[in-house]
């Protein structure tokens, strides 16, 4: 628990100690930005489907939204395996006594809750429009819920991308190209006639899953979609970790 | 045997897709020793050390550090060596403390004892000027001083260097070295090199591979008594040269006479002696025999640098 601790506070350091923390951030918080002055302008339109609230349009009604994530996953995790490969800290790490499943999980805390932490700063919104009307809350935070889940699942791709190779780019695009697929899933829906094959379609779908959340619904197939899915997804980098070992 | 082995290496392979790096190789290391791990570059001296400190799986044979198996038991091992790799590699965007106290804290130093033990190893590894420094600015010396208080921080009772002065300068590698003696009275070190002098100052004994295959474990006396064969003297005699060589080859031991260089009336020779025999008062009572005149008697060491050379080529001959 030190252990992980320790590991994860270094992942926070490696990235909020580098200008590229405030280049990322601050270019995702100005398009945030942007989209909530694009509702605001959306909302006070008379034309616009009353029934749709905000929450619909925040989170997964714009392609800014699903951009954002989809840059910001492979930004944040980019670094973790590549790096330490790259500079050979990953043979200091792996000889002090830590276990291979620490250290990745660290890397994942650590991208993680500073995907949370950007994602917090877009609270600032919300209070700012309290101040103005009355807000439905439930909706809000389910539509974190599940940014911050598929942000998760979108993140742990990308450290099992970074613990492939040494180069950085490579991992960034090797991880988008990952989330890609994933996102596209969602799209196959269109081409899918069959009933049965359709709710598979949706079980994996993080579109449907962002959109049914923004409506306030919690749902519990999601959640133990995205568990089970970083779950996996971090064991393979653990197994990917290790390879150096069992391969003998 | 009373003590169990500090490291105890026994038939280590190590095989790489297509190449052995190690055809099972064994030696030991007795606890408090410090041993000198020699040979040239690509002898499998860092596979080796990295398949002690577990971040590699060997192909075959055993390792075991205090007994404990490396494979088997790499946490616990882990916990019990200071690793020095090869090419150091820091966190630049970390401070020296910074970094010191977060690997104190993975070496499982309690919180309480974590201030005392970062303050200890910057003392003992001249850090104090530097020790709120950004480790990206630092200098190469001071950044592969980091590394080894790093090794320390974790109060390990083994010592894995991997080239520890390699890029360093004169007066660094002296600090060093005296750095690794100084250790070397409370853990066990293995000491990786190539630079033969290194070993000669700081290590009681030596393992020399070549090509995977160990050629020789002994200490560095031993190895130049062993491998010299025979002694050989230096004199420098006024004289006819000729008559004196002719002299000098009927002394009893000598086995070879070789006349070297010539200054205002001395010639140099060198005389090599047969194995086990000293040769040098029955040449000075020659001198004093003949009323030659005696400028210089010595002998020759031979150093470990030819020993070395002579076991890696004999090998590579075979």
């Amino acid at each position: 628990m030190r252990n992980l601790w320790a590991l994860t506070v270094r992942e926070w350091k490696a990235f909020w100690y580098s200008p590229v923390a405030y280049g990322v951030g601050g270019f995702f918080l100005l398009m945030q930005g942007w989209v909530f002055w694009l509702l605001m302008a959306v909302l006070n339109d008379p034309r616009v489907d009353p029934s749709w609230r905000m929450s619909q349009f925040f989170f997964g009604g714009t392609l800014f939204y699903w951009l954002s994530i989809l840059m910001l996953a492979p930004l944040l995790t980019m670094r973790a395996f590549s790096e330490e490969k790259r500079t050979g800290t990953i043979e200091v790490l792996l000889s002090a006594p830590v276990t291979d499943a620490q250290v990745v999980v660290a890397k994942f805390l650590g991208a993680w809750s500073s995907f949370g932490a950007l994602w917090g700063l877009t609270g600032f919104y919300f209070l700012l429009l309290r101040t103005y009307t009355r807000l439905d809350w439930g909706p809000i935070l389910t539509g974190y819920l599940a940014t911050i889940l598929l942000g998760g699942l979108f993140i742990s791709i990308g450290i099992l991308a970074s613990s492939l190779t040494r180069n950085q780019v490579v991992a960034a695009v090797m991880g988008f190209a990952l989330m890609m697929v994933l996102f596209s899933v969602g799209f196959l829906d269109v081409f899918i006639s069959d009933p049965q094959s359709s709710k598979l379609v949706s079980y994996y779908s993080v579109l449907e899953h962002v959109r049914q959340a923004a409506k306030g619904i919690v749902d519990t197939r999601p959640l133990v979609f995205y568990a089970s899915g970083i779950g996996t997804v971090l064991f393979l980098t653990v197994r990917i970790l290790a390879t150096p070992r069992w391969r003998a | 045997m009373l003590m169990t082995n500090a490291i105890d290496v026994q038939q280590l392979a190590k095989r790489y897709d297509t190449s052995m790096a190690l055809h099972g190789i064994s030696f030991e290391v007795k606890p408090g020793e410090i041993m000198g791990f020699l040979g040239p570059n690509g002898a499998g001296k860092t596979t080796t050390l990295r398949i002690l400190t577990g971040l590699l799986a060997p192909t075959g044979g055993r390792v075991q550090i205090n007994g404990l198996d490396v494979t088997e038991q790499s946490l616990a091992v882990r916990r019990r060596i200071g690793y020095l790799p090869e090419n150091v590699s820091l966190y630049p965007e970390l401070r020296v403390q910074e970094y010191l106290t977060y690997r104190a804290c993975l070496k499982g130093i309690a919180r309480a004892q974590r201030r005392q033990r970062v303050d200890d190893v910057v003392g003992q590894c001249g850090l104090g000027e530097v020790r709120r420094s950004l480790i990206g600015r630092l200098s190469k010396g001071y950044r592969q001083r980091v590394a080894l208080a790093d090794c320390l921080v974790g109060r390990p009772d083994i010592l894995i260097l991997d080239e520890p002065t390699i890029g360093l300068d004169p007066h660094q590698i002296r600090q060093t070295r005296e750095l690794i003696k100084s250790l070397g009275q409370h853990a066990t070190i293995l000491l990786s090199t190539h630079i033969l002098p290194e070993v000669e100052i700081v290590c009681q004994r030596v393992t020399i591979i070549n090509k995977g295959r160990i050629v020789a474990v002994d200490t560095p006396d031993n190895l130049r008594r062993r491998l010299a064969g025979h002694q050989a003297v230096q004199v420098e005699l006024q004289g006819d040269a000729g008559t004196i060589e002719q002299a000098l080859g009927q002394v009893p031991g000598v086995a070879r006479v070789n006349q070297q260089l010539r200054n205002d009336g001395f010639t140099v020779f060198e005389v090599e002696a047969h194995p086990g025999q000293d040769v040098r008062e029955a040449i000075f009572r020659l001198a004093v025999d003949r009323r030659w005149t005696l400028r210089q008697l010595s002998l020759v060491q031979t150093s470990l640098e030819d020993v070395f050379i002579r076991l890696t080529t004999q090998e590579q001959d075979s």
